[in-house]
């Protein structure tokens, strides 16, 4: 296994370039050692099949996605739930196709919080995991088809209202019981939500399928006061395998950012 | 070492890590859940120099949050304990340290009213090799520290400190203690063994024995209901331990390196640790055990047992090449088996005839004693020999585990698991090892 300094990965839109090939160029002399994806709605993701083949052939390494839309598979719709889990469907296909291993999302995003009004939501917790158990058997099975993962990621209590810690989530995988369906762990939201971020990551190690990297204000690593060190240590110390992807904003021109942050990372892993 | 390479050093390393991490507390580690559920002084101190390879800002944590329950009178207590533990889950707890005198801790934190071996500032030195920030904070209360050892258990016609309990010295139940505590009476010993909370997490044959735990718990009572105010002549445990008092110089080196990198004046530091050198080689050398060893001030008499605290002036870069030399020999002889035998050093004389493999620190091998003699060579120049007593400590955790101690002998892994300082001061070898290559 590599040391986590080689995997670290951005986001394709924090990346300055107008073709996934003028990114990857950037990208290889900041330090990243690939490109996370986003993944549309209304199957565009899909549609850049050809684009994204071109890629590949053309050495980029694209090893995820990360869905954005704003409906997703735990929405009250039933109609847009079941959109929400068409779309994964299609960008688990998509992301095997082109030698990826997982997709993410989470259990939604901006519908509801309840730490904000109206404080209660329309659906009982029991309902929500209901709903949330059949979607994720569902893309769990197919992901298994199609031979990648699909990543749950918890969010903070001011963005979603079902799935907030890792605890969470490891709960809705375990009894799920599909080793295609993970956990996708973001140190932002972990920041917010978890007493200890360190000793959650080690409590959930076996299902954790995905780490996302930003910082405690939504930066990029080194703008906030995430200790880097003890994170990239406990996550060495867990033998995780994947990437660290940049999901966050930026506290400047992405030229002078990234390469800095990248460092940063660097300098933290063991 | 050929267990080394059968077991990968990343694998022990991770484990270690996860170790840390299931340890912590929010702002300090324990040393083991169940048998230890509070932070401990010297603990803290081998705990920081583990978290600074992995996440130094819990190092400085470590090192503060014991620092900061610091006694007015500048003593650094043994224990502070966690106010969300229960009183009883512990014995003794806080009840029966109570009442603190008012030179005693800050309101609201609960410590015992003894000390360890000031490892603190030699720890704080090393957290700052890898990230300094807090060391300006820390110093002043350092300084304190040192000063109350100095001021407070300074026995003056020896020039050397004394400990007051035999749990100062970090070796509870040290057989270098056994005469000076053979003078305290074992009193309520039932009532004592009643309280006892260390034989629900541990077999009794590795732990002190209830009579002992009854002198312990005199000593306490003795030292609290007088104020714990250091009246020598009061007290009827007074020693003059080799570990204690080399920890103190060396620590007292770190100090005048921390003064001098803070810009201030490091010279008394200097003269301390020089003095205490001095006094360690007058006064605590044994020709017939090749040794340094405890006295007891109450008889002067330097009691005629090897264990592995009679090393450990090995540290002391001011020692003289004789008696350096004579402790190496004395370690790798038949008493200590270094590379001749004996995996780790043992707590206590193999050849002694009251020797108990597998009873605390009557024979047992301990990381932290380990991790002091690993130095000791260092210092001495022995790097040959440091190299295989780091491969030792690698190789007991290998075979066994995160253990609390080891039978020096068989390797078996003794008392607690997933032992916090067994843990960080693997990562330092590891380090140390890894720097090697």
């Amino acid at each position: 296994m590599t040391s986590l300094a080689d995997r670290i990965s951005c986001q394709e839109q924090l990346l300055p370039g107008d073709t996934l090939q003028q990114k990857w160029d950037f990208a290889q002399q900041a330090g990243f050692a690939a490109i996370e994806l986003r993944g549309k709605g209304d199957l565009a993701f899909e549609a850049r099949l050809p684009e994204l083949r071109q890629a590949v052939a053309d050495g980029v390494v694209m090893p995820t996605v990360c869905v954005e839309m704003l409906h997703f598979i735990g929405d009250f719709d039933a109609d847009r739930r079941k959109d929400a889990i068409k779309q994964m469907r299609s960008q688990l296909s998509v992301i095997g196709e082109v030698g990826g291993i997982l997709a993410m999302t989470p259990a939604s995003y901006g519908q509801f919080s309840r730490r904000l009004p109206p404080f209660e939501p329309p659906r009982t917790p029991e309902e929500d995991r209901a709903v949330l158990l059949e979607a994720l058997t569902e893309l769990g099975e197919h992901a298994a088809r199609e031979g990648v993962t699909i990543g749950l990621e918890p969010l903070n209590r001011y963005e979603n209202h079902m799935v907030n810690t890792l605890a969470d989530a490891v709960s809705l995988c375990a009894e799920v019981g599909l080793a295609s369906v993970k956990v996708a762990a973001d140190t932002y939201h972990m920041n917010i939500e978890e007493a200890d971020p360190a000793a959650s990551f080690v409590a959930a190690a076996p299902w954790i399928g995905h780490v996302q990297v930003s910082d405690s204000n939504r930066l990029e690593p080194g703008a906030g006061h995430i200790d880097w060190a003890l994170t990239l240590g406990t996550l060495d110390a867990i033998s995780y395998a994947g990437t660290l992807a940049f999901e966050c904003r930026l506290s400047g021109p992405n030229d002078e950012v990234l390469p800095r942050a990248v460092a940063k990372l660097r300098g933290s892993a063991l | 070492m050929t267990t080394v390479e059968a077991v990968s050093t990343d694998s022990l390393r991770r484990d270690a890590v996860r170790t840390l991490i299931g340890n912590w507390r929010g702002g300090s580690t324990v040393p083991t859940a169940s048998l230890y559920p509070h932070q401990w002084s010297w603990d803290s101190a081998f705990n920081a120099i583990g978290w600074a390879h992995i996440a130094p800002r819990r190092a400085w944590a470590e090192l503060s949050g014991l620092l900061g329950a610091q006694w007015a009178d500048g003593r650094v207590p043994q224990i502070v304990f966690d106010p969300a533990v229960p009183e009883d889950a512990y014995f003794p707890g806080p009840w029966y340290w109570r009442p603190m005198p008012p030179s005693g801790p800050p309101p609201g934190v609960r410590t015992s009213g003894i000390v360890q071996p000031p490892m603190h500032a030699g720890a704080a030195l090393a957290v700052a090799g890898h990230d300094p920030s807090a060391l300006g904070r820390l110093y002043p209360r350092l300084v304190r520290w040192h000063d109350y050892l100095w001021e407070r258990r300074l026995v003056s016609r020896y020039g050397l400190i004394a400990i007051v309990h035999p749990w100062e010295s970090g070796l509870d139940n040290s057989p270098a203690w056994d005469a000076p505590l053979r003078a305290v009476p074992a009193v309520d010993v039932d009532v004592i063994a009643g309280h006892r909370r260390d034989l629900l997490h541990s077999r009794s044959a590795h732990r002190p024995s209830n009579e002992d735990y009854a002198r312990y718990s005199l000593l306490v009572r003795e030292y609290r209901d007088g104020g714990y105010l250091d009246n020598f002549t009061d007290l009827r445990f007074c020693v003059l331990d080799p570990l204690m008092n080399a920890v103190f110089a060396w620590s007292s080196l770190a100090l005048a390196s921390i003064a001098t990198r803070l810009g201030f004046d490091p010279s008394p530091h200097h003269a301390r640790a020089a003095q205490l050198t001095e006094s360690i080689e007058e006064h605590l050398w044994s020709p017939s055990l090749r040794s340094f060893a405890a006295l007891d001030v109450h008889t002067g008499a330097l009691q005629p047992v090897r264990t592995v605290g009679g090393l450990t002036p090995l540290l002391l870069p001011g020692l003289s090449a004789g008696h350096a030399d004579a402790l190496v020999s004395t370690l790798t002889g038949p008493a200590f088996a270094l590379g001749a035998g004996a995996t780790g050093v043992p707590s206590y004389d193999l050849t002694a005839p009251d020797l108990d493999l597998s009873r605390y620190w009557r024979g047992p091998t301990w990381a932290s004693t380990n991790w002091l003699v690993w130095k000791g060579l260092q210092t001495s120049g022995r790097e040959d020999l440091a190299r295989v007593l780091a491969s030792n400590m690698v190789d007991l955790v290998a075979g066994a585990g995160l253990r609390e101690y080891f039978d020096p002998t068989t390797g078996e892994g003794l008392g607690g698991a997933d032992f916090t300082w067994t843990a960080a001061l693997l990562l330092d070898v590891l380090s140390s090892l890894k720097d090697d290559r």
